[in-house]
């Protein structure tokens, strides 16, 4: 009987509405997923099922490692996260609070788009590509084998036109769009409502007195 | 000399007592109100200490979303893909699918459906059981000195009587089993194996502190019938055979187990499966098909899941026991985690501290419902009928369902399954135009 060993920085990390009872919940499946080691690897993604069925599970655990999330300075990937960490990447997902101001709204909306925006970005050159859309594209399409290549690619080709045609508007026949810039995906994105679909929201679980 | 004189006469007024209160109810079938006594201090006692914890409580969250039971302890959003996916549709194929499964993506990491049900279920009120402490923090004293007097009470008077109990038990099942095994077959030997098979059970059951509430007794199998029962623990067998007799199904295993198996297949015909022919799947429905057949021979038992579970919620039925014909009796069986958690999570414990946690928690409480029979019908293949009677065994235990196999406890999941799902979103895409 004592409070639960849970490392003393992290409560500084999150500010708002994360209690310390979700942060135990999420301590504990840490524990459970680094099989009580005190980092996680990639192959520890390996042993939840329900993440099989997702097509793009490759680019979501590699956002885990991945150091611009991870708010370091240098780029790249890390070869294992702590708890620390995880609560890091953990805090991109937070849902909205009643009582935030327009400010923090904003700074809360750009940094899940930067998230994903990292997502896409895989060579982190800052700028997505043809051919890193497309291989999202492909990703999200992968392993059915009703839909050939060529699909894949005329869908990311087409969305690349579209996306070229609201950033930068008409181009020259000679004008090559050489990909969306961090800006230009935020353009994308506004007047869309991602804040409310993007997150994961915890259930409150109270003590109640059991009466028989 | 004296000194071992006197262990001997405790000794002996200790089994006295045990064999007039227990043992001898047991055999006749009545219950002098002991066990009842100690529930009642029991649910007295823990209703106390719910109190205490929550005025100890810090001062109430921001408010957020509420669930009456612990299954999850994040919000999931139901809305099925397809509706999801066009809520946030743009233009033909956009960057919104990948939110959608970045979501699912993240839900899954921070929680899984699956792998949280291969350990305990949460409680939502400590019961003053160190084992459940995960949650609580130190709140007064009262609470701890309750505490300790529980674990006094549990570790040093209810430990060695649970233990008794349950030697007294499995001596008498195999020396029983045993000598009716010498008469000839016929009805005498059949009666006789009943009172036996029943008198150690209900034995077995005081050995754990068991209250079982059984409901719907009208609906018990029959003779010539099957058995399906959900499974939690090892002890299910026993709660079911506390009610009735059956013949059990299993592979044989070795020491005291295999002596067991032996001792009461002489008396009773149970189907006990040699290691390699469990592994010819027709070889074992032939034998259980011959069994069913016979209408004269005790309703077999079988717990299709495969492995325990752990009680919050039923997954998928194996349908090798849905082929074999015949009516299937299912039966519904919920453990209140209140008193002490039944399930077997075996790769964490071995089956002897398995044991040993439950003859130190408080009681095995639970209830089983006999629910009505079922055939399978003229156009239902073996795994539509496995799936019909599974959700019957879930609504009436208020268990979920899960569509997921029991065996990913140790294995990882089937690409055909895995398949499915992603025919499933690219037949959407195709049919939203989005692609040819």
């Amino acid at each position: 009987m004592g409070v639960p060993r849970v490392p003393a920085p992290v409560t500084s990390l999150l500010a708002l509405a994360v209690t310390s009872e979700q942060i135990e919940h999420l301590h504990r499946r840490f524990k459970q997923l680094s099989q009580d080691q005190l980092t996680i690897r990639k192959e520890n993604f390996d042993s939840i099922p329900d993440l099989e069925f997702n097509p793009i599970r490759g680019k979501i655990v590699h956002a885990f490692f991945d150091k611009r999330n991870l708010r370091q300075e240098s780029d790249g990937l890390a070869d294992e996260i702590n708890f620390e960490d995880f609560l890091t990447i953990m805090s991109y997902f937070r849902p909205i609070e009643m009582n935030m101001d327009e400010e923090q709204l904003d700074r809360f909306r750009k940094e899940k788009l930067k998230f994903l925006f990292h997502m896409y970005d895989s060579d982190h050159d800052g700028k997505i590509t043809l051919q890193e859309y497309r291989n999202v594209v492909e990703e999200l399409l992968s392993g059915n084998p009703h839909l050939e290549k060529e699909s894949a690619r005329s869908i990311a080709d087409g969305a690349m036109m579209e996306a070229a045609s609201i950033c930068v508007g008409q181009m020259g026949p000679d004008q090559v769009y050489e990909g969306i810039t961090f800006e230009d995906f935020l353009k994308m994105w506004q007047g869309i409502d991602i804040e409310t679909k993007m997150h994961v929201r915890f259930l409150n679980v109270d003590t109640i007195a059991h009466c028989y | 000399m004296e000194v071992v004189w006197a262990v001997g006469q405790v000794g002996a007024a200790w089994l006295a007592l045990v064999f007039g209160l227990i043992i001898v109810p047991s055999a006749l079938g009545i219950s002098l109100g002991i066990s009842e006594a100690y529930m009642w201090v029991l649910v007295k006692t823990l209703e106390w200490a719910t109190i205490r914890l929550q005025k100890g409580a810090k001062k109430p969250q921001p408010q957020m979303p509420r669930t009456p039971t612990a299954n999850g302890i994040i919000e999931r959003d139901e809305t099925p893909m397809e509706k999801e996916i066009s809520l946030l549709h743009r233009a033909d194929f956009e960057f919104s699918h990948i939110f959608y499964f970045c979501r699912k993506g993240f839900e899954a990491i921070v929680e899984d459906e699956v792998t949280q049900r291969f350990s305990s279920e949460e409680l939502l009120s400590w019961n003053l059981l160190t084992r459940t402490n995960v949650n609580f923090h130190y709140i007064s004293l009262r609470l701890t000195v309750v505490w300790v007097i529980g674990v006094i009470v549990r570790y040093c008077f209810l430990l060695p009587l649970r233990f008794t109990l349950a030697a007294i038990g499995i001596m008498s099942m195999i020396v029983g089993t045993t000598a009716v095994g010498q008469l000839p077959n016929g009805r005498v030997k059949n009666y006789l194996s009943e009172v036996v098979h029943l008198t150690c059970s209900r034995i077995l059951v005081r050995a754990l502190s068991g209250t079982i509430r059984y409901h719907n007794k009208e609906n018990r199998p029959q003779k010539g019938g099957i058995c399906v029962a959900n499974h939690t623990s090892p002890i299910d067998a026993i709660i079911l055979t506390n009610d009735g007799c059956y013949a059990m199904v299993g592979q044989v295993h070795g020491g005291l187990m295999g002596i067991i198996q032996r001792a009461t297949v002489k008396a009773c015909p149970h189907v006990w499966f040699e290691r390699s022919e469990i592994k010819d799947r027709h070889l074992v429905t032939k034998r259980l098909r011959e069994h069913v057949a016979d209408k004269s021979k005790l309703p077999i038992l079988i717990f299709p899941e495969g492995t325990c579970i752990n009680n919050t919620s039923v997954m998928m039925f194996k349908k090798g026991s849905f082929e074999i014909g015949g009516t299937i009796y299912p039966v519904a069986i919920k453990y209140d985690p209140q008193f002490g958690d039944a399930f077997w999570n075996s790769s964490k414990y071995n089956i002897v501290s398995y044991l040993l946690r439950i003859m130190t928690s408080w009681a095995i409480v639970c209830n089983v419902w006999y629910l009505p029979p079922m055939v399978r019908k003229e156009d239902e293949d073996a795994v539509q009928f496995a799936n019909r009677v599974r959700s019957a065994i879930a609504r009436q235990g208020g268990l979920t369902e899960l569509p997921w196999d029991g065996g990913l406890k140790r294995a990882k999941v089937k690409d055909t399954f895995k398949e499915e799902q992603q025919k499933n979103y690219s037949k959407m895409l195709v049919r939203n135009g989005s692609v040819g």
